[in-house]
């Protein structure tokens, strides 16, 4: 454990249940069953077990930013951020194995392996 | 927001072998994406029914989440040859799969409105009977656009 690739899936993963989470309220409205019960600790179990599995910096990173945004993590495209629509410095975009934040938003970003 | 224009032939098979709710999941994200994408959204699946069964009952299921592992919304249709259980909110097996993936930054809410419409048109068929009728995906897709158009005219 350690390597930022692994430590990226993590995150993905991280991600895809903060907005499972969020969308539950939808769901519900739509007319899907939600357990709350069961099913909301269950996944709060997982998100808790999913952050200890990261190194605690990126773990704070991750929830600090959740904090100031809605979506932590931000697709890269065409060298742009597509958290803030701003053009990133092109001695960033070869740095897709790694994981930096976006230098005017600071969310986190991600590249789509192709 | 028209459905039936957003759902595509090879993404629809209505002989689908599996025989547990893992394995309906799995075939089906396979239908849209490979390897390790596939694994994000299939484990983002697996939590989303432990949130609750996405099987509405009268034997269809609409398994769905929002992933980064997709740019666009993404569909896929399953029927499975026997009807498999999935815990559906009435206890009765289901053959009827909608797959939705959405992006989780998406313009307009097209996901909101695309799994509301799914679960309108659901009704449609079960209340009529159809969920069996259509044999080739064509058919899938126009008995889609049919219920479509009368759900329309309705209002
Ligand atoms: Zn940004």
């Amino acid at each position: 454990m350690g390597k930022e690739i692994d430590i990226m899936r993590i995150l993905k993963r991280l991600f895809d249940l903060d907005n499972l989470i969020a969308d539950k309220e939808a769901d519900k409205k739509i007319g899907f069953k939600i357990d709350e019960e069961v099913g909301l600790l269950s996944l709060k179990k997982e998100r808790a077990s999913l952050l200890k599995e990261i190194p605690k910096e990126y773990a704070d990173s991750y929830e600090r930013i959740k904090k100031r945004y809605a979506l932590a993590i931000a697709e890269v495209k065409n060298g742009f951020c597509f958290g803030c629509f701003q053009q990133l410095p092109t001695e960033m975009l070869v740095r897709s194995n790694e994981i930096v934040t976006c230098p005017n938003c600071g969310r986190i970003l991600f590249w789509r392996e192709e | 927001m028209n459905l039936a224009s957003l759902l595509s032939r090879d993404r629809i098979n209505l002989e689908m072998k599996s025989t547990k709710k893992e394995e309906v999941l799995k075939d089906l994200v396979y239908m849209i994406k490979s390897k390790t994408d596939a694994e994000l959204i299939y484990s983002t699946l697996l939590k989303r029914e432990e949130l609750g069964s996405t099987g509405i009952g009268k034997g269809i299921a609409i398994p769905h989440c929002r992933s980064l592992a997709v740019s666009k919304l993404e569909i896929a249709i399953g029927r499975t040859i026997k009807p498999i259980n999935f815990n559906a909110i009435d206890k009765k097996p289901v053959s009827l799969f909608f797959l939705i993936i959405a992006p989780p930054q998406d313009p307009g809410n097209q996901y909101l409105i695309t799994l509301g419409k799914i679960v309108q048109i659901s009704r449609e068929l079960t209340k009529n009977n159809l969920i069996n009728k259509p044999q080739t995906p064509d058919e899938f897709i126009s008995l889609i656009n049919e219920i479509e158009k009368k759900i329309a005219k309705k209002r």
